[in-house]
């Protein structure tokens, strides 16, 4: 289980690593944490002529920014510092919850959401977070900068939008609602989800609910937003019923797999069940303060 | 194409300046280049946790690291932690703990552990089984690496008594 | 003997103590060695290409490309394996099996997944796998069969048609009494067909070999990753067409075995013959892609399984005929030959039947796995009796104590002609029951709870056969190893022992333990012994670690080796202190007289003495060293019962185990601390195979789809639920101070309990669990399924 031979390059910026994957038209990779990518290399299932290393990049996509609402995750920070991050839990509380559930203590520690998000796991934990807050995903190529909405980033299983002499800057995130959960079920711990979701929405003094997002993971061949569900949610008061419909329209946008870890029926039944518990659970939070 | 990369490296303490292939995994490196075989090689696919070892204080998994990617980074092996000739804490604790059997997995926990006890943090059972649920061991059941673990970032081992107590508070 | 020398020691009671292991330091501080981490200089490396379809007729093969190659030194394909070696031989053959030769490499058809059909050698590894990848082989898909039942159909393809006429490679039925008329008289009967899954036993290091070959000195050294490093030296010399005498088997740590390990494989056969070959050291380590297809797997079969009782519940036949999945060959273990011996369980039942039949498939083969048939029946009785109990509305706890054999009864030869050697049954069914307080929770009934979920309580009572009933009994089924152990001691002029034994370490705490034995026979302190283990160059002749056998043979090898030892030292010193030999005993470091410990001499200078021939008592002759050969008089029954607590969502079908209690007695405990990581780790083990760890094969294609580490669901230290361990000490009265074997009985009780807890808690609603593992999607179709308002469960 040894790689193919292949180049590896360590570009000292952004512009130049961009360089480097159009000279290479689509014969390079971007090497950031390498979680996925190196097991890959060495099973041969790619054989990329160059591995474009962009961990020397930390001063351009390592830092978590801030302005005003907005906030934005480089690239390169890594699952471990994200999971740490004051500012992170405090405005994105919801990706704070997320990373817990992604991989183990090694992975996390090498792991970067950039390379989570150009992975596009339909099981993926951060791209779920990015497709549910309404993220925009910060790419970079020869033709320059431009910010790809979340929900148009992913097309398929694996598949997203960025071509080959492209890579992807950063995350950023606008205001958030004002609580949010996150689920997922996996075969053992930690390991790719079965079902997850996540959930942020606001409670309103009059118990209604207001910009709610549910976006969910496993049920399709990318993570989904549950627009039905969203729709009868908004603007609800969430009691038995409501909650109980509501769950029961996100099959409308699951087309689940069939795969070693559950068969798609078996994802179409816990769908509505647990999605239906996650949100009582957020609607029994909220009225207890 | 597939030249070989120079890179400098600090392994345990000691400067190495090696040319390494692309191609080569970390704990390729450590174990053929330098000849430290304690960092094991168990699955190449980045789950079983045997090639554990530490960069810059970080466990991480050698067999998802480049050995190029090494370059101006300190690592740190199982080889390094007895000082002296005498064990550390974490490997005496094992032995103890009777935290090991073949022994296969045991310098990837021992490094796992190393950065959970270097972090200072105070973990309840579960979070350390949490922490140490990226190497994988065949063998003990995990009890006495846990054990283990516990004891030395907790001070003291505790019993299966006492985590009951802990799941029920 | 065996009672006489417990009273005698001297030393203060090391047999029995939780001393630290002798394994550990070095493993402890990377200083292990294991076979990956042996390269002489000048290695080659070299790699396996592999069949990628299930069945199929290899019509050309092109190596040229890969001969061209810069740094390839070597190719080799069918046609030189079968010019220049043997097939690898069974050692351990079902009886009455037709003999399917198994080259190192496919000849024409290749009959599973990742059958080797080229290999080669190169200065890198990663130089090999590129070769692979550049030989061209042309195959032509052939019609595949992967299920077990299915290969028995008329029609199925054939996977040996030159030696057999369909798949069914054996049967081999046994009975007592008349099973047949036994159930037509019981007051009820249940039957169940049982599918237990396959699994890897994935030991965490992969297999590995380094292989040398010296032309001049006709001599193969073979540092192998092996549980059994005398057998497959014995199988490389047939294969090579070597003298047993010119093949040597280092084997140093081993990290873990699980009956995956035992015997020689096509890969380690490839590397001596490219060793031999190039005239440089070959080295191959398997990755985990190989792994899971080139390393046997363990336990798949089918139990179709008849317990028939009377009103009372007193059971009057058991009948188990079950098939294993042998897969593509006939692997040198071959499958699980140990549900025939223990099908009927602790329990008391005259008449049985039991059939065992052995299925070839178009998979990976199946070897050894730890509890090799024990697990598998287990689950087919056990939850046949709940069941049975629920029919005859008896609780499951009380019909299985009507039935255990109890201590009175033992010895008991089953029906299958085991003999249970001595136990308290239903001593450890109680402290599982005490200890889950089974009243207290029965009252409070099965729920559903404040938490929605339904809890039950599940029992499963086993035996397990430790050790092998005698050498007269494997040369019935023409096996080809012996039921002894055999152990060196030799004396060293540091006043030490070094002690020889051709059992390698892989996890066993088989060093510790052995010297355990020897400081409590012969009286030298713990630490003054040295264990060498695994070089066929210098220990003896031994059989090898599995079957739980080690220390049941082991322990009377290094007594009856370190009585013969001190037996010598004692004359010796009592020579020179000028004492009566029945006056002296060896304390420690030094032989003492009794009376007057002033009067010693030390073991540094009678050792040296013996060792020079110098100061020798009259007709001493020099040198002081024993080999001792021990075969146990039988196999030695562990057992145990288990509870497990649960608690079910019934609409999701997901559980959790709250609680998990295991009474076991493994007779006189040599080391506690090993026992219960035995125990524990077998745990572990059963618990993967029985909830997460299985190798699906994909009907269509054939292909096995969860062949990496990422899709097999080995538990981590977060999946393990709480487990609560209890002891009896029962000694056995067949072996050696009483010991019986530990190594697989943790194998064997998670699936039953589980599954039994699963259906108690969903009891009212006729819930049915019939397959490992048992997964959260899996209840949820046996709630579906159930004839009795499953519906009413949901939502």
């Amino acid at each position: 289980m040894k790689p193919a031979p292949f180049e590896y390059l360590r570009p000292e910026s952004v512009a130049e690593a961009v360089a480097t994957l159009d000279l290479y038209g689509g014969m390079a990779r971007v090497l950031a944490g390498g979680q996925s990518l190196v097991p890959m290399l060495g099973m041969r299932l790619m054989k990329p002529s160059a591995v474009v290393d962009i961990n020397g990049l930390a001063e351009e996509l390592g830092r978590i920014e801030t302005r005003g609402s907005e906030t934005t995750i480089g690239a390169l920070v890594r699952y471990s510092d994200a999971e740490t991050s004051p500012v992170i839990s405090e405005r994105l509380p919801l990706l704070t919850t997320a990373i817990r559930h992604i991989g183990d203590r090694q992975v996390r520690n090498r792991g970067t959401l950039g390379g989570a998000v150009a992975q596009s796991d339909p099981t993926g934990e951060v791209a779920l977070v990015a497709l549910t807050l309404g993220a925009t995903i910060v790419v970079v190529g020869p033709a320059g900068e431009r910010e790809v909405p979340a929900e148009e980033f992913f097309v398929g299983s694996y598949a997203n939008v960025l071509a080959a002499e492209e890579m992807i800057t950063g995350l950023r995130f606008g205001v958030v609602p004002a609580r949010c959960a996150f689920f997922e079920r996996g075969r053992k711990h930690n390991d790719f989800a079965v079902l997850s979701l996540a959930i942020a929405a606001t409670p309103e003094p009059d118990g209604t609910w207001h910009d709610v997002r549910v976006g969910m993971g496993g049920v399709n061949d990318r993570p989904v937003l549950a627009r039905a569900t969203m729709a009868r949610l908004e603007g609800a008061r969430w009691d038995g019923a409501t909650l109980a419909e509501a769950a029961g329209l996100a099959l409308e946008d699951a087309d689940p797999p069939d795969d070693v870890r559950a068969s798609a029926e078996y994802r179409e039944h816990l769908l509505p069940i647990h999605l239906r518990r996650v949100l009582a659970a957020m609607a029994k939070e909220a009225e207890h303060g | 194409m597939d030249e070989a990369i120079e890179i400098t490296v600090t392994v345990n303490g000691t400067v190495h300046r090696e040319a390494v292939e692309p191609r080569m995994h970390a704990a390729d490196f450590l174990r053929r280049v330098l000849g430290l075989t304690g960092t094991h090689v168990g699955c190449e696919q980045g789950v079983c946790g045997m090639c554990t070892v530490l960069l810059d204080g970080e466990a991480v998994k050698g067999c998802l690291l480049l050995a190029p990617q090494l370059d101006g980074h300190e690592v740190r092996t199982v080889e390094s932690l007895a000082e002296g000739g005498e064990p550390a804490p974490l490997q005496q604790a094992f032995k103890e703990a009777h935290g090991l059997q073949c022994g296969f997995c045991t310098p990837g926990m021992l490094m796992t552990a190393t950065a959970l006890k270097e972090s200072g943090r105070r973990l309840d059972r579960e979070e350390i089984r949490e922490e140490m649920s990226g190497v994988l061991c065949r063998c003990t059941g995990y009890e006495g690496i846990v054990n283990a673990v516990d004891a030395v970032i907790n001070g003291g081992a505790r019993t299966v008594a006492a985590e009951a107590g802990e799941e029920e508070r | 003997m065996s009672d006489g020398v417990a009273t005698e020691r001297r030393a203060p009671g090391v047999l029995g103590a939780a001393v630290p292991r002798k394994e550990d330091d070095r493993l402890l501080q990377g200083d292990g060695r294991f076979t990956d981490d042996v390269e002489p200089a000048r290695s080659l490396h070299m790699a396996v290409g592999r069949c990628p379809f299930p069945h199929a007729r290899v019509e050309s093969i092109d190596v040229a490309p890969a001969v061209a190659m810069p740094g390839v030194h070597g190719v080799f394909t069918g046609v030189d394996v079968a010019a220049r070696t043997e097939p690898i031989s069974v050692l351990r053959p079902v009886p009455g099996a037709v003999h399917l030769p198994f080259y190192a490499l496919a000849q024409e058809v290749c009959v599973f997944e990742g059958q080797p059909v080229v290999s080669v050698i190169a200065d890198s590894r990663q130089l090999a796998e590129d070769a692979v990848e550049a030989i061209w082989i042309d195959y032509e898909p052939l019609d595949h069969v992967t299920d077990t039942l299915a290969a028995l159909e008329p029609g199925a393809p054939v996977l040996h048609p030159r030696q057999m006429d369909d798949n069914l490679l054996v049967a081999n039925p046994q009975h007592r009494g008349d099973a047949e008329k036994a159930l037509q008289g019981a007051a009820a009967v249940v039957e169940g067909r049982f599918h237990i899954g396959r699994v890897s036993p994935l030991p965490m290091e992969p297999r590995a070999i380094v292989a040398e070959w010296r032309p001049g000195a006709r001599e193969l050294t073979a540092h192998v990753s092996t549980q059994v490093p005398h057998l497959v030296r014995m199988q490389l010399a047939e294969s090579l067409r070597l003298d047993e005498g010119d093949v040597r088997v280092v084997t140093g740590d081993v990290g873990g075995g699980f009956g995956l390990k035992l015997g020689l494989y096509p890969e380690e056969l490839l590397a001596c013959l490219h060793a031999i070959d190039a005239r440089r050291p070959v080295k191959w380590t398997e990755d985990r892609l190989e792994h899971f297809r080139a390393s046997t797997h363990g336990r798949e079969s089918v139990h179709e399984y008849r317990v028939g009782a009377d009103a009372e519940g007193n059971f009057v036949a058991m009948t188990d005929r079950y098939t294993t999945d042998l897969g593509g060959q006939n692997s040198p273990f071959g499958s699980a030959q140990l549900s025939s011996i223990v099908f009927s369980g602790p329990y008391r039942v005259e008449d049985g039947e039991v059939e065992r039949r052995v299925a070839l498939t178009n998979k990976t083969p199946i070897g050894a796995y730890r509890g090799y048939g024990q697990p598998e029946v287990d689950l087919a009785r056990e939850v046949l009796i709940d069941r049975l109990a629920r029919k005859l509305e008896i609780d499951p706890l009380e019909i299985r104590m009507r039935n255990l054999l109890t201590a009175e009864e033992l010895p008991w030869r089953n029906a299958a002609g085991a003999v249970y050697d001595s136990g308290d049954y239903p001593r450890c069914l109680q402290m599982v029951a005490d200890a889950i307080d089974y009243e207290g929770l029965r009252a409070a009934g099965r729920g559903p709870g404040a938490d929605g979920r339904y809890r039950g309580i599940g029992f499963t009572a086993f035996v397990e056969r430790t050790g092998y009933a005698s050498a007269k009994f494997l040369a019935k089924r023409g096996s080809r190893f012996g039921a002894h152990e055999s152990v060196t001691l030799r004396a060293n002029r540091s006043g030490g022992i070094d002690l020889f034994t051709g059992v390698s370490t892989f996890g066993q705490s088989n060093e510790t333990a052995f010297a355990q034995v020897c400081a409590e026979v012969h009286g030298i302190d713990f630490d003054a012994i040295r264990v060498h283990a695994g070089d066929t160059r210098a220990t003896p002749l031994n059989t090898g670690a599995f079957a739980s056998r080690t220390l049941i043979a082991g322990a009377g090898a290094v007594r009856d080796a370190a009585l013969m030892l001190r037996d010598k030292t004692l004359r010796i010193a009592a020579g020179r202190l000028e004492v009566d030999v029945d006056e002296l005993e060896i304390a420690g470091d030094a032989v003492v007289a009794r009376a007057d410990p002033a009067r010693r001499v030390s073991l540094v200078d009678v050792h040296t003495a013996a060792i020079v021939g110098q100061g020798l008592p009259e007709g001493e002759e020099p040198g002081l060293e024993s080999t001792a050969h021990f075969e146990p008089e039988d196999a030695a029954y562990a057992y145990g019962s288990a509870a497990a607590v649960v608690a079910v969502d019934a609409e999701t079908g997901e559980f959790e185990i709250e609680r998990f209690v295991l009474a076991h007695d493994s007779g006189r405990i040599v080391n506690p601390k090993a026992v219960e990581g035995q125990v524990r780790g077998a745990l572990a083990q059963g618990f993967g195979a029985a909830l997460t760890e299985e190798l699906r094969y994909e009907a269509d294609s054939g292909q096995l789809v969860n062949g990496t580490m990422l899709d097999y669901f080995v538990p981590t230290a977060s999946d393990m639920p709480r487990v609560e361990l209890l002891h009896t000490e029962v000694p056995s009265p067949v072996t050696p101070f009483g010991v019986r074997g530990v190594g697989e009985t943790g194998t064997i009780p998670p699936g039953a309990a589980v599954a039994n807890a699963i259906c108690d808690a969903l009891a009212e609603f006729d819930v049915e669990i019939s397959s490992l593992p048992i997964t959260p999607e899996s209840v949820w179709r046996a709630i579906r399924k159930a004839g009795n308002g499953g519906d009413g469960l949901e939502g």
